[in-house]
């Protein structure tokens, strides 16, 4: 369960707890700085709630080791200020709230913060798209609720050897191209039943509804082939291939980046855990991949996960 | 002279947005607010204006989508930025305020440069031809910017092209210090376009400055010319402009060639023709087509 602890001798902290464990959160209050912060130290928290003017240094000290010194920055902070001019915009706090709160304002602001930091601490920082955290997420929740999406996994061919003939800035542009396309053409044909996830490197996950899974991947292909060639440069596109090396370090003739996407459809009852959607998506990305060029492969068994051989 | 080019230059550096024509903005209005129009409609119609096909290269290869100079065509621009970041551009471009027909007439000369060069790129076997295309439709973009930002300079270059019959690019220079080509160079390499676009657009009408595309740049330079001979439009001066001999010899056309492309850019010109007319009805009329 969610822990979150409170410094407060506010009057109404007892409305704001009654609030917060109404929404599903662990409570524990204290009204002792120096007690709470050692039992910050011994056992963390999820979220914490401070009431600044019990003891102004030792809460600033005490933010500064967290968010700084400990790499705990992803632990989010709230701060109950007096009035507006007691806040201090150096302090690395996440949020804030007024000693004047209702219950439901502080519950909604505690719930804001996770979101938040959930988002920041997980996104690539490439292309800004929710990381492994939230991919697994969706996953699950979509496992969960039965629905019939299709689980997509993408992934660049040629990929390593581009990055190694053209150098990394010109590889990001590639992952930033890749982002861009998924995002446009998920948003545009699922809108909000759509998601896009970016696991690392050139793996991409994105999820959609069944029925329209082989337009957008299409899509996605299409645009891919006709955008990579601007990506290159002309004595490669004249060529029609790229030399650099290959694993072994030999010197090798590749291929123009394509790309492969191994879709996994969720049907009722099918899964129960994203590891399973992930084992499955491994076996059709080989078959995929064995196509040359760009390609997509859809795994049409429709009953219930089974271990392989 | 010199304090004017300077002026001229700062301004553009501080350039916010070039109008667009009314009737383009109305008609992308309208197959925005219908559910099933497709990325490639849009394309279609914002390809066929100058400004907001600038604005959505100049935000496509901006730093903050992260490949600079990299993409070139309408329709690869709307796939990267998505159906949405279309829509808000669409919704908050600006428009003339008082649209006069010299700026349609500029427009309807863009559009033929375009096609044009369009056909010859294809014939020449250029590589991308579509890129050409859009050299072609923006090669002018200079023009709209003296029109939109500086309309007294605007009218003295008027007056100087009728009194002293100058080619527009001369009167401009005396005007402004610099042409319309000088600034469509400083605009567009501000936006981060391709060097693939920024030539031809900025040395059309002195093809031997071209370093990196040359054809390019030739092709563009002789579809301005055939359109403006041709009496489709208008630039701003009755007057062709001289064919450059670097230019001619650039592209080695053959009179079977022209023979070739003359009616097939009759047709194109015919259709947007059509496609204008639609365009310039279509911005009276302000009920949405009814689908059925």
């Amino acid at each position: 369960m969610t822990k979150i602890l409170l410094l407060s001798r506010n009057p109404r902290t007892s409305t704001w707890v009654e609030a917060l464990q109404g929404a599903g959160f662990s409570v524990e209050t204290k009204e002792d700085p120096k007690k709470m912060a050692s039992e910050v130290l011994e056992r963390l928290p999820d979220l914490l709630i401070l009431e600044k003017s019990l003891a102004p240094e030792l809460i600033a000290d005490l933010i500064f080791a967290l968010k700084e010194n400990l790499n705990l920055a992803f632990l989010p902070i709230l701060l109950i200020l007096r009035e507006t001019s007691d806040f201090e915009d150096e302090l690395p706090i996440d949020d804030f709230f007024f000693e004047s709160a209702n219950g439901d304002e502080v519950a909604a602001r505690v719930k804001l913060a996770f979101a938040r930091t959930c988002r920041i601490a997980d996104n690539n920082p490439l292309t800004g798209l929710p990381g492994n955290t939230s991919i697994l997420k969706a996953i699950q929740q979509k496992i969960d609720s039965e629905e019939e999406v299709a689980f997509c996994y993408v992934d660049l061919d040629n990929f390593k050897p581009f990055n190694d003939r053209y150098g990394f800035a010109r590889g990001d542009e590639i992952l930033r191209l890749v982002a861009r396309l998924l995002s446009n053409s998920v948003q545009f044909h699922a809108g909000h039943r759509g998601f896009v996830g970016h696991v690392g490197g050139d793996d991409f996950v994105f999820i959609c509804p069944l029925e329209s899974v082989e337009q957008i991947c299409q899509e996605i292909i299409d645009s891919f082939d006709r955008l990579v060639p601007h990506f290159l440069d002309e004595e490669d596109l004249e060529r029609g291939y790229f030399i650099a090396k290959d694993r072994r370090g030999q010197i090798q003739r590749f291929p123009f980046p394509s790309i492969s996407i191994a879709v996994v459809p969720n049907y009722p009852g099918k899964f129960k855990h994203y590891g399973e959607v992930a084992s499955v998506a491994a076996q059709v990305k080989k078959l995929v991949k064995q196509q040359p060029g760009s390609a997509y492969f859809i795994d049409r068994r429709r009953g219930p996960y089974q271990v392989s051989g | 002279m010199d304090e004017t080019k300077r002026k001229v230059k700062k301004r553009l550096r501080n350039l916010q947005s070039l109008p667009t024509l009314p009737p383009v903005v109305t008609k992308l209005t309208k197959l925005l607010g219908d559910d099933n129009t497709t990325a490639l409609q849009l394309a279609k119609v914002i390809e066929k204006d100058q400004v907001l096909t600038g604005k959505v290269l100049k935000m496509v290869n901006s730093a903050f989508y992260g490949f600079p100079r990299r993409i070139s065509t309408v329709s690869n621009a709307i796939v990267l930025l998505g159906f949405n970041v279309i829509r808000t551009l669409v919704i908050t471009a600006s428009i003339f305020e008082m649209m006069q027909s010299e700026d349609l007439s500029l427009w309807e000369h863009s559009l033929g440069v375009a096609a044009a060069a369009g056909l010859l790129a294809t014939k020449l076997e250029i590589p991308n031809p579509e890129e050409v295309t859009t050299a072609g439709l923006l090669h002018d973009l200079g023009k709209v910017v003296i029109r939109a930002e500086f309309p007294e300079y605007q009218r003295q270059i008027a007056s100087l092209i009728k009194e002293e019959e100058l080619y527009t690019r001369e009167a401009e220079s005396r005007v402004l210090g610099l042409d319309h080509g000088e600034i469509g160079r400083l605009l567009t390499n501000q936006w981060n376009l391709p060097e693939r676009l920024i030539e031809p657009i900025a040395y059309h009408h002195e093809v031997e400055k071209a370093r990196r595309f040359k054809k390019e740049t030739a092709v563009v330079h002789f579809a301005d010319i055939i359109i403006r001979a041709w009496g489709y439009g208008s630039g701003g001066d009755p007057w062709v402009p001289p064919l450059t001999d670097k230019a001619w010899k650039l592209l080695r056309l053959k009179e079977k060639d022209l023979e070739e492309l003359m009616p097939q850019l009759d047709d194109r010109l015919l259709d947007l023709r059509f496609f204008t007319m639609e365009m310039q009805g279509g911005g009276l009329d302000q009920n949405p087509p009814s689908q059925s």
